[in-house]
């Protein structure tokens, strides 16, 4: 039976970045709306079983008062904790369980605790974060699709999934956390409100993935050279003073020049030395884990992060395998 | 955020000041020698310290039922606070007005108000006279998640959009509003979600960080130097003690209770000055022992305090 799971957070979008930037408000009823359409997009892909994380707004259920459903559609059963474990839980979970696709609302920052939890369940992260990278902006809808005809199999995971980097952060020869876009330096020895906004805290910029189009710090690297998310190498850029600058809108509606001592890239395996202790560093947007005076820590590229759904290259296969079409010819 | 070692210390010996005040308070209170109600403060320190950590005396604040802490972190004077609690006529407000009334104009606190949604437009106002002078003052609201939903505060926050005021509202969500869980009384999940509505930035922080809620109340404060207009701040927290002194809390599990403890603000900085070697055992020994003899005093010089005059009764009484 093919089974999908639904992680939507209903925090994401709630920031600090609302006041220190211009990011947009992405309220829990929009979410309701975009799992209304994804919940159809995955019936009409021939989906039967949808497992959810449970969440205090209610997100999946409320979407699902105004549905008429066939699908068989169950909450996960754990004691949650209305913060990020929840997403990362939930993850486990529905790995454990077989689910054949996780869909997740969020930005990078819930992507990143999904990731950790999928192992290789393929991951459709739709966008409703602040500095997205790692998910799409798509319709709820086209998203359900893509989901649905990786989960029931009629795309096969070759097809239409790819395998991500992500960047490893090694604690005193230890695997400590994970980034699925970005690792920043940061010139601190606060976690506090979580985002990073000063540019001059920012010491170095690890990068698994580069695009001139996208936002956050992954757009430093972007201004530089592309990289894409499967490739097996990343940028390592060092920030200072009087080096050449680099211009690049480092958050919604923030346009920052930096100055860039040195680039370099990594290769998959590599491991290249934080320069600053203590410090804190921020994963994919939020400082997350503090390195504390003297201690030695790493960042390695690895090769072996989350599986993501093309969607393009999902919908491409469905058209060229007519999954949604029958014997109509095109004269 | 760059805060000096001064800064950290001071917000450190704050929340501390408030915890002790609270606890001593409730002793009191227990032992009968307060009269009337006390709502305290024990848990929710980091909110009032991290937003007062970026006020000055010519900024403003309103404050709630639950008081204490707002006025301390503000530069309150514990002994005259004291005093009013105890009823005394060198308290406060002459010992007529009791924890829920009291005021330093001089210090910019424009008094704690016992009335759920009474602070939200008093500091609009205070913010418009701010911008009327031109000098450059802030009025922070500090308001609960009762007050939140006040046809009060919607007045106040929409006036202060509309008239771009130097105003920062600061929503206290302990989860309760008397006992009412917020899950039950709210049908969106954040109060700052309300922002929105009024085209006004609003984010959530976690109010056990005092570091988190000063980073988001520095900016947001700064913001409204500028001329920027008001925002909202949402600190999630959690108060110890119940709604009121006696509450019973029948509304609430004791794990959750325990849960919250768990993230206390005050070890959570306690422990990060630790590792920073900023505090030493003997240091916060030292801070403890001499907020305990400044309790102390406090509490000697409400005792020794004369009650009002029976003839004073109708004096500074406005309705």
């Amino acid at each position: 039976m093919s089974s999908v799971g639904i992680i939507a957070n209903p925090a994401s979008g709630t920031d600090i970045r609302r006041l220190v930037a211009y990011g947009s408000v992405f309220n829990n009823q929009e979410k309701v709306r975009i799992v209304r359409r994804i919940l159809l997009g995955l019936e009409a892909a021939g989906v039967q079983q949808i497992s959810y994380m449970p969440d205090y707004y209610g997100i999946v259920e409320r979407a699902l008062d105004a549905l008429k459903t066939s699908m068989n559609i169950l909450p996960l059963v754990f004691n949650a904790k209305a913060d990020q474990r929840d997403s990362m839980r939930a993850a486990e979970i529905l790995a454990q369980n077989g689910a054949g696709c996780i869909i997740t609302l969020g930005g990078d920052g819930t992507n990143r605790v999904v990731a950790k939890g999928a192992c290789n369940t393929p991951i459709l992260p739709v966008s409703t974060g602040t500095n997205n990278v790692f998910p799409y902006m798509i319709e709820g809808t086209i998203a359900g699709l893509a989901a649905g005809l990786i989960a029931a199999g009629k795309v096969p995971q070759k097809e239409g999934t790819f395998t991500s980097t992500q960047l490893e952060v090694i604690v005193e020869q230890q695997l400590t956390d994970v980034a699925i876009v970005d690792a920043v330096v940061c010139d601190d020895i606060f976690i506090g409100s979580r985002a990073v906004w000063k540019m001059d805290k920012i010491k170095q910029v690890f990068l698994n993935r580069s695009s001139p189009a996208s936002i956050g710090f992954s757009s430093i690297g972007g201004m530089l050279r592309s990289i894409a998310p499967h490739e097996p190498f990343s940028m390592v850029l060092e920030l200072g003073q009087n080096g050449p600058t680099v211009t690049a809108p480092i958050a919604p509606g923030v346009v920052e020049t930096v100055s860039v001592k040195n680039v370099r890239m990594m290769a998959s395996g590599e491991e290249v030395a934080l320069t600053h202790s203590p410090c804190v560093v921020a994963l994919d947007g939020e400082r997350e884990v503090e390195i504390k005076r003297g201690q030695q820590a790493t960042i390695r590229l690895s090769t072996d992060g989350p599986l993501v759904v093309d969607v393009e290259q999902t919908m491409a296969y469905a058209m060229q395998k007519r999954i949604f079409a029958s014997d109509v010819n095109i004269n | 955020m760059d805060l000096t070692n001064e800064q950290l210390l001071d917000m450190y010996v704050t929340m501390n000041k408030i915890r002790t005040f609270e606890n001593r308070v409730a002793e009191l209170f227990a032992d009968g020698k307060i009269p009337g109600f006390v709502h305290l403060y024990v848990g929710e320190e980091a909110v009032a310290t991290g937003v007062c950590a970026s006020l000055t005396d010519q900024d403003y604040i309103t404050s709630t039922h639950r008081g204490h802490g707002h006025l301390i972190a503000k530069g309150g004077d514990i002994k005259l606070m004291m005093a009013e609690l105890f009823g005394k006529k060198t308290g406060y407000c002459k010992g007529k007005g009791g924890s829920m009334h009291i005021a330093d104009l001089n210090l910019g606190i424009m008094g704690a108000n016992g009335i759920v949604g009474g602070g939200p437009p008093l500091a609009s106002g205070a913010a418009l006279a701010c911008q009327y002078l031109g000098n450059d003052g802030v009025a922070v609201c500090f308001f609960g998640d009762g007050a939140s939903n006040q046809g009060t505060t919607h007045e106040a926050m929409n006036l202060a959009t509309c008239w771009k005021l130097p105003v920062v509202f600061v929503n206290e969500n302990n989860m309760y509003g008397i006992s009412s869980c917020t899950l039950n009384s709210m049908c969106v999940p954040n109060i700052a979600d309300r922002a929105a509505a009024y085209d006004m930035p609003g984010v959530v922080v976690d109010g056990n960080d005092v570091i988190a809620v000063c980073e988001a109340a520095a900016e947001g404060i700064s913001r409204a130097r500028q001329g920027k207009g008001p925002s909202l701040i949402e600190c999630k927290t959690y108060r110890h003690r119940g709604h009121f002194e006696g509450d019973p809390c029948a509304y609430r599990e004791d794990s959750e209770l325990e849960e919250w403890k768990e993230k206390d603000p005050i070890p959570r900085l306690e422990q990060k000055l630790m590792e920073i070697e900023l505090l030493t055992d003997a240091k916060i020994n030292e801070i403890k022992s001499g907020l305990q003899k400044d309790m102390a005093d406090a509490e000697q010089f409400a005792e020794e305090s004369p009650f009002p005059d029976v003839s004073e009764l109708t004096e500074d009484v406005y309705t």
